[in-house]
């Protein structure tokens, strides 16, 4: 019974994503609060991620849905901005901090609109 | 959603199409795709006691998710939000088939005979 | 419990900002101060981010610790600067004071720094407790 209402690939992809919008926010805040700290490289979520994610949808794939998580690593792009190694730019920073903000939103409000259509399918009322 | 609640109606309408059809209910195996030949009932027994067993089960998780936050472990609160309307709807959910099923048998026992 | 995503190191920034800036403004206030306690003018102090650990990639890498700022205050070695000011009552036998070798520009140019991380910090806090509260209206009906 619980699969045919959680179990769907695109319901598992959002949770996920939120999953990853979360641990990129950690991630995102470690990086500010370390802007002078010498030698810290910046962290962030892969962009693979986001990419093993669409492709495990297209293929339907709920398996390896289970056993992505997203994590966050060092980012290995990012040059170094000062002598000692710290690749930390606080602009990029906060842009992606907002960015990041409206993705969680956005995974949030489909999470929710799934649960209030189910609530809705099950009670034959809309609200 | 619609076909969950058009299986749940058609499932709904076998199981009580078939005690009417008597000794002929194992042969007439036509609706929802069943192609199982079980006793009268007994299917949608199972699938009865299969939903109870999962809507324990999510609410348990459910219940380990929120009191590991409580607790101070590093559970992200989105999770714990997620599993516990998960559990919820599927509890709303096995109550509304409950409700559905005490009116589909008082229906039945309204019947003249 | 863990419910602001970010918030360990946000407030962690927080603190170490706020000590760079105590010794920034007490620095600032002691530009001019030519007898303290033990004797000599004020020494300049500064504060230093301490290194990210010496195991860095291992310790960047473990996701439940994420590298957090400490920093240490030391005291500025740069020697006190001596202006020629015979009727002044710190003044040596040669008619010199010794002054603090604080520059004022430099410092407000570290009070604009600090401010700047420290605000960053407040928005790190301000953003995980909006999430947090997106979070608490899944299914909200």
């Amino acid at each position: 019974m619980t699969e045919a209402l959680f179990g769907s690939v695109n319901y598992m992809a959002e949770k996920r994503s939120l999953d990853a919008c979360v641990e990129r926010q950690r991630a995102l805040a470690s990086n500010i609060a370390n802007l002078e700290t010498p030698g810290f490289r910046r962290m962030d979520v892969p962009a693979q991620f986001r990419s093993q994610l669409s492709e495990a949808v297209r293929r339907q794939d709920v398996s390896s849905m289970n056993t992505l998580r997203p994590n966050a690593v060092i980012d290995s792009s990012a040059p170094a901005r000062t002598p000692d190694g710290n690749s930390v730019n606080l602009t990029d920073e906060l842009v992606a901090m907002q960015d990041n903000g409206l993705e969680h939103s956005l995974h949030i409000q489909m999470i929710s609109g799934r649960m209030s259509r189910l609530r809705a399918a099950i009670s034959g009322r809309m609200s | 959603m619609t076909p969950i609640t058009n299986s749940f109606s058609s499932n709904l309408a076998a199981a009580w199409a078939r005690p009417a059809m008597g000794k002929t209910a194992g042969t007439a195996s036509s609706v929802a795709g069943d192609t199982s030949v079980a006793a009268p009932g007994s299917r949608f027994g199972d699938m009865l006691s299969e939903m109870v067993q999962k809507t324990d089960a999510s609410q348990k998780t459910s219940a380990a998710t929120t009191g590991a936050m409580l607790s101070g472990q590093n559970v992200p609160l989105h999770q714990v939000m997620i599993a516990s309307e998960e559990a919820s709807i599927s509890f709303q959910l096995m109550l509304e088939v409950r409700n559905k099923l005490l009116d589909g048998y008082q229906e039945l026992m309204r019947m003249q005979v | 419990m863990n419910l602001i995503p970010g918030a360990n190191s946000a407030s962690q920034g927080l603190r170490a900002e706020q000590v760079r800036l105590e010794v920034i403004s007490q620095n600032i206030a002691n530009a001019r101060t030519t007898k303290t306690a033990d004797g000599g003018p004020y020494q300049r102090q500064s504060v230093r981010f301490k290194a990210a650990l010496g195991d860095a990639m291992a310790a960047q890498s473990s996701s439940s610790a994420k590298n957090e700022p400490t920093l240490e205050i030391v005291r500025d070695p740069r020697p006190a600067v001596r202006v020629y000011q015979p009727g002044h009552p710190d003044s040596d036998k040669e008619g010199f004071v010794a002054y603090p070798a604080i520059n004022i520009h430099e410092e407000m140019a570290d009070l604009i720094s600090a401010n700047r991380s420290y605000e960053a910090n407040i928005a790190v806090m301000r953003n995980g407790r909006a999430l947090a509260q997106q979070a608490l209206s899944i299914g909200k009906r």
